[in-house]
């Protein structure tokens, strides 16, 4: 470029502060360059430090925005559900047709029958799927369901012990470490939360030791462990359990603080022992269940007992897998018994996040805030409480939206929810399915049968910026702008920082907000749902509750406001440092190894104490005759979840592939980027084959949130690890995405 | 001369393509057209015992770049003042007209044609116009692990030492391409 073009640019391009957020676990300030109310280019956080810079993602994001396959305007279905063949509407006769498909089945049918799926698809203050809730709350009530398929398992976990759903303390606590221990975690592809890889980068580069345990060697491993240990998937609680035997044979455990802090050690220790079983969990008997070496148990044991300060944090991905609430159950023991809970430079266990944002009353309230000044749900309020809801009974009025009621099923079983209806046992017939954000076909286990019941419902209305697997399945869409297009708030997750996300550009084609579309069907409905309010004065009023912002104006010009920390956040700092005046809020007062609230609900499945349970479809199932190969279903660097997966620009970086052990491979006569079919009883696929040194034998990975794509004969061609899952959960709750098997041939096409 | 060049470590790069995908936004390169910045992965050992890696790497500026003489149409120079290798696509006579001299030439796969008939050859320039307002090149300014810099030789040797190798990259003597790694060491 020459200097006068570049004069040229500089004068007519104007930059404007936004926040990138898409579900990834973090929030990254973009300075966006447009021009002519187009974005031409984008830079990411070049101010003061911390910055927060972007990854490819947020970097991508102006080929998403104006991306070919943009839903530009409303849509209604002319051909079969799921072939995608749409007209264009006006905006007026889609919203009149929803407003009418609402008040019929309403009156049909009853306010249960119409069940509402949104996600985060945007983690935003204002513009979210909770806007389009509380519409339907006021419209007489809806069906939702319950579970966070993310960490229902870690939920319960901390919740059964914490009293409170609180984990990590901030990252930068990570550089006060001897001993890091990532646990099924993967930060160096899903993020979680700004600037953690680098301060994991910087922490071994100040003397700590890192060990990843994962059945794959993966860029966090590569790049920031000294050790890895590989493990057979949906194990992890065996290994933490002779971690524990070993501790107590060599008498290596804090017996301190676990008389002081904990309560139902001892119950646990007669588990460990084999006392109450007649099986000591000895690094034998867990050498056979896991595939890690004994000596390697007995080794990570001894260090993780003697290095001191030490965090172990678990990842979410362990616990995304039968009985995955007692693998988050143990990692909060073994951090208990090594003494590592609510100090500098240890960690508080029960997934992968940092100090809980929940521990900020602010960033949990303005996220729910317009609901949380209505109405409760007429449906969930008429339907008895459901005796396990354990998590949801804790968290108040957001209770509801986790399921203390039976009005909502698991997310996982509401394709089978709306194929049976209440004669399987289910709460409700749905007869309209109201989509927010939401690709649930594609990110909730066995996407085929979920295809099956999405051709059962009498209507189907999506909100969406593309023409997603589960949109194609609508009777009417209605698109969306990115927040791009838009004004809105929110958080960085960790740092803390608030960013005002800037609208830098008008609308795409017909794009709305959800702002604008639930305005305006509540219009339709005659509803009156926002109080006269424009979309600035609530977000007004949202700046004003949060303490930490000063002043509006200069947030919004600004876009990004960052608090510092003077010291690193500990949690349960408090708790540990002062029980007396600060109890947890379990019914002991203490980190509950034991829990009695547990126990009441006389399950044998969910024991009180963290306790080894062979997960199905695991090593030893009979399955293996036919599918012997274990999966998981891991991130990309390349999406978030199953945004992005539309984008050239960043699907060249790499195929979506099934990653397998050369040994496997060879077995199958496959070469790294042969075509296979991956397949077992619930669905099959053909993808090519990432033939790799980096996961251990017998498992295999497929990355989840690449979009279905079925071919006439019903095998996906796009690589949607769902098609193979299992649409079951575990008895705590826990989501099951890495618990399943399935057989991988070679095809010739 | 005052040489510019680049600076990598590959202890802190995660692979994530930040600094490509920031590159391609930053100078419009489309996908599937020629990417100015790539990424190697590296991968070597046998299970359990694997040593994995990434190489983020451009064009190199070479001080002796083999693409200069390599064009016949001289289209490819270096500035005297910077060292930066520059591309004139009026001179270039595009991947049709000629055999994409440069390309064949260059050991760093640098020089790149997009796959449309008379495509120009493109490639990295160092951001040379983000140094009128004092910022690094994209690629630095992206990277999310601070793992990628760039300056005048001189004083990045002086920061981060003097090693021209990494893993994955082989140091090509004659050329003297302007970078230099902290590598990350493959277990013994």
């Amino acid at each position: 470029m020459s200097k006068a073009e570049d004069q040229n640019r500089k004068t007519s391009e104007r930059t404007i502060t936004t926040v990138c957020n898409c579900h990834c676990g973090g929030a990254c300030p973009l300075n966006v360059h447009v021009k002519d109310d187009k974005i031409v280019r984008i830079e990411t956080d070049v101010g003061a430090e911390p910055q927060f810079r972007a990854c490819l993602k947020g970097r991508a994001y102006r080929q998403r925005v104006y991306a070919p396959d943009r839903l530009v305007y409303p849509m209604k279905r002319t051909g079969e559900r799921g072939k995608g063949e749409f007209e264009r509407i006006t905006w007026d006769e889609a919203l009149t047709t929803i407003a009418a498909e609402i008040q019929r089945v309403k009156e049909s049918y009853g306010p249960p029958s119409i069940l509402f799926l949104g996600s985060l698809g945007d983690v935003t203050w204002l513009h979210n799927a909770a806007l389009t809730e509380e519409l339907l709350i006021k419209a007489g009530g809806y069906s939702g369901s319950w579970g966070s398929p993310s960490g229902e398992g870690a939920l319960l976990a901390m919740m059964t012990s914490y009293g409170m759903p609180a984990m990590g303390n901030s990252r930068e606590d990570l550089l006060n470490s001897r001993l890091i221990i990532l646990w099924g975690w993967n930060p160096a592809v899903a993020c979680n939360f700004g600037n953690t890889r680098l301060y994991l980068a910087k922490a071994r580069e100040a003397g700590a030791r890192i060990i990843v345990v994962d059945p794959r060697y993966t860029d966090s491993a590569a790049i920031f462990a000294d050790q890895w240990i590989s493990i057979k998937p949906g194990t992890d609680t065996a290994l933490l359990t002779a971690m524990a035997y070993v501790m107590i044979a060599e008498n290596l455990h804090d017996k301190s603080f676990l008389a002081t802090h904990t309560m139902g050690f001892e119950k646990f220790q007669n588990y460990v022992l084999g006392n109450s079983d007649g099986i000591p969990k000895t690094p034998a008997w867990a050498e056979d269940i896991t595939g890690v070496p004994k000596p390697t148990i007995s080794s990570f044991a001894r260090e993780f007992a003697a290095k001191k300060p030490a965090a172990l944090i678990d990842g979410f991905a362990a616990g995304r897998s039968a009985h995955g609430e007692q693998f988050h159950r143990a990692t909060i023991t073994l951090a208990a018994m090594t003494g590592n809970i609510g100090i500098q430079g240890g960690s508080a266990p029960g997934g992968c996040s940092a100090m809980g944002d929940m521990l900020m009353p602010v960033n949990l309230g303005p996220f729910v805030s317009l609901r949380m000044q209505g109405e409760d749900n007429p449906v969930d309020l008429a339907a008895p409480p459901r005796k396990d809801a354990i998590v949801a009974k804790r968290m108040g009025r957001l209770g509801f939206y986790m399921g203390v009621s039976q009005s909502r099923v698991h997310r996982s079983l509401i394709a089978d929810a709306i194929i049976k209806g209440r004669q399987g046992g289910y709460p409700a017939d749905y007869k309209l399915l109201y989509l927010v954000n939401i690709n649930y076909l594609n990110q909730i286990a066995n996407t085929n049968k979920i295809a099956q019941a999405l051709q059962k419902l009498e209507f189907i209305v999506a909100q969406e910026q593309f023409l997603t697997p589960t949109a194609k399945f609508a009777d009417i869409i209605l698109p969306n702008t990115t927040f791009m297009e838009r004004n809105d708030v929110t958080t960085g997750g960790i740092g803390p920082f608030y960013g005002y996300m800037n609208k830098v550009i008008e609308p795409v084609g017909e794009a709305r907000s959800h702002y604008e579309i639930v305005a305006a069907l509540a219009e339709k409905l005659g509803i009156d749902i926002f109080h006269g309010k424009a979309e600035e004065d609530w977000l007004k009023e949202i700046v004003h509750d949060c303490r930490d912002i000063p002043d509006y104006d200069t947030f919004k010009t600004e876009g990004v406001h960052k608090v510092t920390l003077p010291v690193p956040f500990i949690c349960f700092e408090q708790q540990i440092k002062d029980p007396a005046h600060n109890p947890f809020p379990t019914q002991s007062g203490k980190i509950e190894i034991y829990s009695q609230e547990i126990d009441d609900l006389g399950d044998p499945l969910l024991p009180p104490i963290p306790t080894y349970i062979e997960p199905w479809e695991g090593r030893n199932d009979p399955l293996v005759q036919k599918y012997p190969l274990q999966l998981v279903t891991t991130h990309t660097k390349r999406r978030a979840h199953t945004q992005f997966d539309n984008l050239p620009i960043l699907r060249e970086i790499e195929p979506q592939a099934v990653q397998m052990n050369p040994a496997d491979a060879r077995k199958r006569a496959v070469d790294n980027g042969d075509m296979v079919k991956v397949f077992n009883e619930r669905g099959a696929m053909i993808i090519p084959a990432n033939v790799t040194e980096r996961i251990m034998p017998g498992v295999v990975d497929i990355p989840q949130g690449a979009w279905y794509s079925p071919d006439e004969n019903g095998i996906d061609r796009g690589g949607c690890a769902n098609v193979l899952t299992k649409d079951v959960m575990s008895p705590g709750g826990a989501f099951c995405f890495n618990t399943g098997l399935v057989q991988v041939e070679k095809v010739k096409e | 001369m005052n040489q510019i060049g680049f600076y990598f470590d590959q202890t802190r790069c995660i692979g994530c393509y930040t600094c490509v995908v920031a590159c391609k936004d930053w100078h419009d390169i489309n996908a599937g057209e020629g990417a100015w910045r790539w990424i190697i992965p590296v991968e070597k050992g046998r299970y359990p015992d694997v040593f994995a890696a990434y190489l983020s790497l451009s064009c190199l500026h070479c001080a002796e770049p083999a693409c200069i003489p390599a064009c016949p149409a001289g289209a490819v120079t270096k500035r005297d003042e910077d060292g930066i290798v520059v591309v004139d696509s009026e001179a270039c006579l595009g991947n049709s007209e000629c055999g994409m001299f440069c390309k064949e030439a260059c050991p760093y796969d640098a020089p790149r044609f997009g796959a449309e008939e008379g495509a120009k050859m493109q490639k990295c320039h160092l951001c040379a116009e983000r140094w009128h307002e004092d910022k690094k090149p994209i690629c630095v300014d992206s990277c999310p692990m601070r793992a990628l810099d760039a300056g005048p030789i001189a004083e990045l040797v002086e920061k981060y030492g003097d090693a021209r190798e990494a893993e994955g990259f082989l140091y090509q003597a004659d050329l003297e391409p302007s970078v230099i790694f902290t590598s990350k060491q493959s277990k013994p």
